[in-house]
């Protein structure tokens, strides 16, 4: 064995060196082609667990027995690199007597001396760093994996530099191929404006005050494409309790956003539609019960009367009672087929026609009251609707319009509908009599309310129309002024 | 003053007319109250109680129904509990429907203005105990 590489050391230092290399788990070797002599420090023995005579100290043994089969062709390169320039360096696996196969890596170098070409190396244990290696490869191809199918990725804000770094799953979110560097103010652009304050103080607060945040906000991708996305963060504090950096999760959550905002919005209707049914069964209670009340009440005055002639007057209530009972039994009926009618299912209709419709059925009414009507459908022509639905919405307003007409002004209505994306919009406006909506405005389409004293006030239509409108999905809103006007606006689909 | 009999004006206020016909017809039979004032709705109640000309033929009760136009009997309650300190003598208000919504009775029940919530037909026994209450003002409970 010789240590000559421009350093010479004594007999002495050099046995010294040896017995530390030995002790170090390295294993030295040196080895002639062409003689085929090789030797075996102490310490390569040692770094497999052999004792000296436990194995037999030649190539063919080493190359058979300790080289694992797989990481020979790698090793043989290494025997050939002084020769022809290959690597020198290899990580290999030797079986070792009491550990199965270890990794080592194996240095091979190569010296001319007098009796020729001479080979020799280093061997290495590396396995606990290989297994680490291994492992964290392994780790951090999972968490990748956990990233991308949870469509969840990682990012730090630096607080003194502001330097924002992304993890790769936070670039695919923001549908950035390029990876390109984004600074706070830029990140935050991508957020929907209505949200970008929120975002931004959030921030803040976190770099300030160290506050954490959870936020789910709408956010607006590189390729355009408009998502819910949950922002979460935790500043990390330093000894003295500043934050130096916030870091935190950026999650796709569309999909369940979208679906929990789906089930709010129906859960509100179904709500809304349990109290209207509510109302309407105290309602039709109501009704029933005074005209049931009324008759008994005249039933016992007829037999408490001896008068013939308060006998007839009361006779004639009775009469009276008896009809106010078929109609609200007809109102009940109307209730009960416009469920039945959306049964037999939309089809397309134009407004126009259905305007037709309701115009010469109401041709009297609208010539009596001297009313100008000015319809605007060019915008939204058509609309896929129950047609019998559309017929009553219509009819329920004009007649409300002529029945609440100004005593001062000839009545002008306009009828105009529009489309906002795929929703086809109905305005409804006239110059009638106005309603307080202060007073009334919750009770509005509520069955038999009526706010004006007139003998044909049914209190009916409002009710229907508005359960015609929700039943297709829809909505009603109305803006009224008393003794200007009274504008409804409904979102049909 | 307990044996003193006082005239006794009831006001009926509501839109039915029916049940306005046959409370008055009824009460005329039975011989409760000595004069009844009826109204169709709470408007036009609160425009009478107001009228300082009629403010020596004021009701002692007022009966007033929750459902009708104009003004109705929840509006007729707050606009009669702004006057009720300037009017010259005691009114004992009822509110009458027949509605059976445990809101509107626990609305009417809960509200310091009103005697009692009486629904729709209203029973002979409790009108009866109503008058006699109000001839007998010594021994009335006061109400209002």
């Amino acid at each position: 064995m010789s240590f000559s590489d421009g350093h010479t050391f004594s007999g002495e230092s050099l046995s010294h060196l040896a017995h530390l290399i030995d002790n170090k788990d390295i294993g030295i070797w040196e080895y002639n082609p062409d003689t085929k002599q090789l030797k075996w420090s102490a310490g390569f023995y040692s770094v497999l667990g052999y004792t000296p005579d436990e194995i037999e100290c030649s190539y063919n043994y080493f190359f058979e027995h300790l080289l694992y089969y797989q990481d020979k062709q790698t090793f043989v390169k290494t025997t050939y690199s002084p020769r022809l320039g290959g690597p020198r360096t290899a990580h290999i696996r030797l079986l070792t007597k009491n550990n199965g196969y270890h990794w080592f890596e194996s240095t091979t170098h190569r010296r001319d001396t007098a009796e020729g070409m001479v080979l020799y190396g280093i061997l290495v244990n590396i396995n606990a760093i290989k297994i680490a290696q291994v492992k964290t490869a392994e780790s951090e191809l999972q968490a990748l994996e956990i990233g991308r199918i949870a469509k969840i990725g990682i990012w730090e804000i630096d607080s003194r530099s502001m330097d924002l770094k992304f993890s790769s799953e936070v670039y695919d979110i923001f549908e950035l191929n390029n990876h390109i560097k984004l600074s706070v103010p830029e990140a935050i652009e991508f957020f929907m404006p209505q949200y970008r304050p929120i975002v931004e103080e959030a921030v803040n607060q976190a770099l300030t005050l160290c506050k954490p945040y959870d936020i789910e906000v709408e956010f607006r991708t590189a390729k355009n494409n408009i998502i819910w996305v949950k922002c979460k963060a935790v500043p990390v504090l330093d000894e003295y309790g500043r934050c130096i950096t916030i870091r935190g999760t950026f999650q796709d959550i569309d999909n369940v956003k979208r679906r929990g905002l789906r089930l709010q919005s129906s859960i509100n209707l179904l709500d809304d539609k349990n109290k209207r049914l509510q109302n309407f069964a105290y309602i039709v209670s109501h009704n029933l019960r005074s005209h049931a009340g009324n008759l008994k009440f005249m039933v016992d005055l007829y037999q408490e009367t001896k008068l013939a002639e308060d006998r007839t007057e009361i006779f004639q209530h009775i009469k009276t009672i008896s009809e106010s009972l078929s109609s609200t039994m007809g109102y009940l009926d109307d209730i009960v087929k416009m469920q039945a009618e959306i049964s037999k299912g939309t089809k397309l209709v134009e407004f126009q026609k259905i305007f037709d419709n309701v115009e010469s059925a109401l041709h009297t009414n609208i010539v009596s009251a001297d009313a100008e009507i000015h319809t605007n459908f060019s915008q939204a022509p058509f609309i896929n609707y129950v047609p019998a639905y559309l017929e009553s919405i219509l009819q329920n307003f004009l007649t409300n319009a002529l029945k609440y007409k100004h005593p001062d002004r000839k009545p002008v209505i306009n009828i105009i509908t529009y489309k906002n994306g795929n929703e086809v919009y109905m305005t409804f406006e006239d110059n009638g009599l106005g309603i307080d909506l202060e007073r009334h405005g919750e009770q509005l389409f509520g069955m038999y309310k009526t706010f004006h004293q007139n003998a044909d006030s049914k209190g009916i239509g409002l009710f229907m129309t508005r359960n015609q409108i929700e039943a297709l999905g829809g909505n009603i809103s109305v803006e009224s002024t008393v003794n200007i006007g009274t504008k409804f606006t409904v979102k049909l689909v | 003053m307990s044996s003193e009999i006082k005239y006794v004006t009831a006001g009926i206020v509501d839109d039915d007319k029916i049940f306005t016909y046959g409370f008055k017809k009824f009460t005329g039979i039975k011989g409760l109250f000595d004069e009844i004032l009826d109204f169709s709705n709470g408007l036009e109640a609160i425009n009478y109680l107001r009228d300082p000309r009629n403010s020596r033929h004021l009701p002692d009760v007022l009966f007033v129904d929750i459902n009708m136009p104009v003004m109705d009997g929840w509006e007729f309650n707050d606009a009669f509990g702004e006057i009720k300190s300037r009017l010259p003598k005691p009114i004992t208000i009822y509110n009458i429907s027949s509605s059976v919504d445990l809101r509107d009775i626990t609305r009417a029940k809960k509200n310091p203005l009103v005697a009692d919530y009486l629904l729709k037909p209203l029973s002979e026994a409790y009108l009866t105990e109503i008058f006699h209450t109000l001839q007998h003002p010594g021994a009335q409970l006061q109400y209002s």
